[in-house]
């Protein structure tokens, strides 16, 4: 602080006169020279746990008169059961749109947009969300509402009926973007067909599910113990906790506490999958292995690795496969490691047909350079000097400090993970960026999944001598639409 | 317009809305305001909640500004820009001029020889093309790749990217607020030494780009087609990527014509918002930026859209799952019923209780989504409004149209009730009031408002002209612009055979 009012000091002399530069722009940026920067103080966050087992985390943000808030709840795609993949996805969006005891979803539609606010739900892989938004003003009626919808939703089977409609449609329409095929088709493959990490939902799946399957997909995992509810806006700490309070001290529900996910269990066959389509001038690619968990020792040595690879502007696959042969326009890499679960390690992008081959080989070379030499000592500092200098930008707005205080607990991470995170990656070494590439990445593990146009690719596949096998993305049929 | 006819018109108008006018009266004592002599206009914004800045370029040039033949210029001048200066990013910067004029040298050859059409050399024009080729690769020995961008990572600058629209062109990234000059160095410098490094390399990426968001894309190769049906002479009929053979025969001096035309300094508007003492970036603004020149700002596009004659139509051969879209032509973002136009799609396509959300998508289930665009692609020309319909499982695009007249004739017929008004207004101006703790989309909204309009305020202002929007409006609009003759259907459709 002290620092920047000295810099600022000879500045204000022109207050506000017509600006009038007596330096000139140095020569070099190099020659720039930066003040300390202002230390932030980081908000507290109020925490405490009502009676019924629900943890609630409060912090005050008066910058604007709105509120936000959300119900986390430790749930997920991956409870699905096998025969009705999509459960937990239509419980999900039905938990919203279907209504409460009190009130249709029409129109809690209508409320709530009558007053500029909203209430949404959804269900992902690892986690269950209730969120709300509003205007200060109408605090009390959203909360009341975001309540009701947690506590006493009564999955309107017409609104059953639409979300599966909209399931569905989403089904017919998942080949139609060849990026989003190479994706999932990849982390399908990495994961394994047969488990809640690699199944997709289907026709057949997705019109079994009746509205008991729902109302007990939500008993199951709906209760306070299982929820952690953060609020935060423009509200005074004791009068949100005491509204918290009464609003939520009465919620009885129990179930008997939800089993940890499963686990990752993955023995993908390596080679190249091809998806052919004619409607295309470029093949998506995406491409690796499984990757790690955050929590693992070597995350951060992985995770510089990965920048040096094929992390931002300056990272070697950018150079060499966009900057130096203009093969790509998209093209990264991302170790991806997972809080609680093995991520993937992925290398994506696409480039035009002809040069599928070429792009995959240019890729590959670069992956056995990173296996074979240590990183020069600029790249592994500006690695460094990325996450050092950026690092306030985890810090510049209250909600990504609430955030983030959330999904450590939700996953059972430390508080401090990621100033553990930032120290650790300031000990990597040369030594430690090849030893982890040399460890973890296993090229003839690869498994690489290419959506694109065979007959034009030129070169083909099989000059990168794996095996190469042709995916059938027929979308399996089930029944008439409802 | 002056100062206290803003307070007038602000304080009645949110007070509804919950934003206290202190909050808006401080909101305006935060903003710094200067023009410096060369034209370039700064807009500072202080919020202090954290060290950090945000700053957003906005050039008040886009694809509509692209010459005749070189579609895509606009885009690849933005690519360029991250290339780097004659200091920033070149080994040896005399030796890479010299090599970097050698291959406009060739290439003039290789062009004038290809112009001869069919009595050119085949043979010399290979040989050319292999010098051509030998050239950039010497050229490219001499560069320090990507260094320009590098700088700004390694400095802890995030959210760096740029962007080329039909209406301008955008370069924005944050950085910590210890390091405010460092944007004044890097932004200033390449606007002061632009180098066309690596231009025929990037030209390859920018090809590749094009390939990624159009030609491999159904949604993006109905929307070109879409565009190029309903417009048949303002340039907003091309998509900002520009047409491939325009791409491939860009050229260095292409980029700098357009640049010593486009980015006259008068042409660009600063946002900056964020941790920053506005003194100090008044100085920083003389001192960095006050180095370029002024030039005379460049001409608007004269061409003017001529009335549509009648229906048209355009089909997308596509193995993709149906869609459509429906556009009409509406007047620019200038005329005095662009706030009913806002209305009119919030009306359509905003939220749960919109009428097409309601009726297509949630009672009717024809549609797995269907909604309406305002004002597309650009909005200071004459452009359109557009709806698009992606059909449910079990329904064609045809039925998705026929609902669509249906909601469309019943905009024309009956008034739209009160109650959905009312509702739209508040949601807009919540909107806005969510969006005002974000310094990276401040740094974009006050200098595109600026640009646009003359005045950043408009961003509070228009929601007045929201406010006074009534249904008759609506209805009007509706009978006015909605027209068969005014209209352009684009859809895909399955080739034969099936897929």
């Amino acid at each position: 602080m002290k620092t920047l009012a000295l810099a600022f000091l000879p500045l204000l002399a022109f207050s506000q006169q017509a600006p009038v530069s007596n330096r000139v722009p140095p020569p070099s940026y190099k020659d720039l020279k930066f003040p300390a920067l202002r230390q932030i103080q980081i908000p507290k966050v109020e925490e405490f746990t009502l009676a019924n087992g629900m943890r609630v985390y409060l912090l005050e943000n008066h910058e604007l008169p709105t509120m936000r808030g959300l119900a986390l709840v430790r749930t997920g795609n991956l409870f699905d059961p096998a025969d009705k993949v999509g459960l937990a996805s239509m419980t999900g969006s039905l938990i919203r749109s279907g209504g409460t005891t009190t009130k249709s979803g029409d129109q809690i539609d209508e409320e709530l947009e009558n007053i500029a606010a909203s209430v949404e739900s959804g269900i992902e892989e690892g986690y269950g969300s209730i969120s709300f938004s509003t205007l200060k003003e109408r605090a009390d009626e959203v909360l009341g509402t975001f309540h009701d919808v947690l506590t006493a939703p009564v999955f309107n089977q017409n609104k059953l009926e639409f979300e599966r409609q909209q399931l569905r449609g989403g089904i017919e329409r998942r080949n139609d973007d060849a990026h989003s095929v190479a994706a999932r088709e990849y982390s399908d493959a990495i994961y394994g067909h047969d488990n809640p990490f690699g199944w997709e939902m289907e026709y057949a799946t997705i019109d079994k599910i009746t509205r008991a399957d729902v109302e007990a997909f939500y008993k199951r995992y709906y209760f306070p113990a299982n929820i952690m509810l953060a609020v935060q806006g423009d509200f005074s700490a004791p009068e949100m906790k005491a509204k918290v309070e009464k609003l939520f001290g009465g919620w009885t529900a129990t179930q008997p506490p939800v089993p940890p996910f499963p686990q990752v269990n993955s023995h993908p066959k390596p080679g190249i999958l091809v998806a052919p389509r004619t409607d295309v001038t470029q093949t998506s690619f995406a491409m690796g292995q499984l990757g790690g968990l955050l929590s693992d020792k070597d995350y951060p040595a992985l995770e510089v690795m990965s920048d040096i690879l094929g992390g931002g502007f300056d990272s070697r696959l950018f150079l060499t496969v966009r900057s130096k042969l203009g093969y790509a326009y998209d093209i990264s890499s991302s170790w991806g490691a997972g809080y609680t679960r093995a991520g993937t390690f992925d290398i994506s992008g696409s480039t035009k047909s002809a040069s599928t081959a070429d792009t995959l080989k240019a890729i590959f070379a670069e992956i056995r350079l990173i296996q074979t030499k240590e990183v020069s000592e600029e790249e592994l500092q500006s690695a460094k000097d990325k996450v050092v200098n950026g690092f306030i930008f985890n810090f510049d707005t209250p909600s990504k400090t609430l955030n983030r205080l959330l999904t450590y607990r939700y996953y059972g991470y430390p508080d401090d993970f990621i100033f553990q995170y930032q120290k650790a990656v300031q000990q990597v070494t040369r030594a430690d960026v090849l030893r982890v590439a040399k460890q973890y990445i296993d090229p003839a593990k690869f498994v690489i999944v290419a959506v694109g146009n065979p007959k034009e690719f030129g070169t083909p596949l099989s000059s990168l001598e794996l095996p190469v096998t042709e995916l059938d993305l027929t979308i399996p049929k089930a029944g008439a639409p409802k | 317009m002056s100062r206290p006819k803003i307070f007038a018109l602000l304080i009645p108008l949110l007070a509804g809305a919950s934003l206290p006018a202190q909050n808006l009266q401080e909101f305006q004592k935060r903003v710094t305001e200067f023009t410096l002599p060369n034209g370039m206009h700064f807009i500072v914004l202080e919020r202090h909640e954290a060290p950090v800045v945000s700053f957003h370029t906005y050039v008040n040039a886009g694809s509509v500004d692209d010459p005749k033949g070189l579609t895509g210029l606009a885009h690849m001048f933005e690519h360029m820009a991250f290339k780097g200066t004659d200091t920033i990013g070149s080994a040896n910067w005399p030796a890479e001029k010299k090599a970097m004029d050698d291959i406009e040298r060739v290439y003039d050859q290789l062009e004038a020889e290809r112009n001869k059409g069919a009595r050119a050399d085949a043979a010399k024009v290979e040989k050319l093309d292999g010098d051509v080729h030998a050239a950039v690769e010497k050229a490219q020995t001499y560069v320090v790749p990507n260094l320009y961008p590098t700088i700004i990572e390694e400095n802890g600058g995030v959210g760096m990217n740029a962007g080329t629209a039909e209406d301008s062109t955008d370069f924005f990234y944050n950085l910590p607020a210890n390091r405010v000059e460092l944007w004044f160095y890097l932004e200033s410098a390449r606007f002061l030494h632009p180098v066309y490094r690596e231009f025929y390399k990037e030209r390859d990426v920018v090809r590749e780009e094009r390939r990624m968001r159009v030609e491999s894309d159904p949604q993006g190769k109905l929307t070109e087609q879409m565009l190029a049906t309903a417009m048949a002479a303002h340039p907003y009929r091309n998509m900002p990527g520009g047409w491939a053979s325009d791409i491939e025969n860009l050229r260095v001096k292409d980029a700098e014509k357009f640049f010593a035309t486009y980015y006259s300094p008068g042409n660009i508007t600063m946002g900056i918002v964020g941790d920053v003492n506005p003194v100090q970036v008044k100085t920083l603004a003389t001192e960095y930026f006050g180095r370029l020149q002024k030039r005379p700002l460049p001409d608007p596009v004269m061409t003017v859209e001529p009335p549509q004659e009648g229906r048209k139509h355009a089909d997308v051969i596509s193995p993709a799952q149906p869609m459509e879209f429906v556009a009409f032509h509406r007047p620019s973002q200038y005329d005095k019923d662009d706030p009913v136009f806002d209305v009119l799609s919030s009306l359509l396509s905003g939220g749960r209780t919109s009428i097409m959300y309601r009726d297509l998508v949630q009672d009717k289930k024809l549609a797995l989504a269907a909604g309406a665009e305002s004002q597309f692609p650009g909005g200071k020309y004459p452009a359109l409004f557009f709806f698009y319909l992606m059909p449910g499982p079990g329904h064609t695009a045809e039925e998705n149209e026929k609902e669509l007249d249906a909601v469309i004739a019943n905009l024309q017929k009956q008034k739209v009730d009160e109650a959905s008004l009312a509702r739209v207004k508040t949601r807009t101006r919540a909107g806005l009031i969510h969006q005002l703790d974000d310094n990276a989309g401040l740094a974009q909204l006050l200098s595109s408002y600026y640009a646009n309009f003359g005045d950043w305020k408009k961003l509070f202002t228009s929601l007045d002209e929201i406010d006074h929007v009534t249904a008759d409006d609506v209805q009007r609009v509706a009978r006015q612009y909605f027209t068969t003759e005014n209209r352009t259907v684009a859809l895909t459709i399955q080739p034969e055979g099936g897929k």
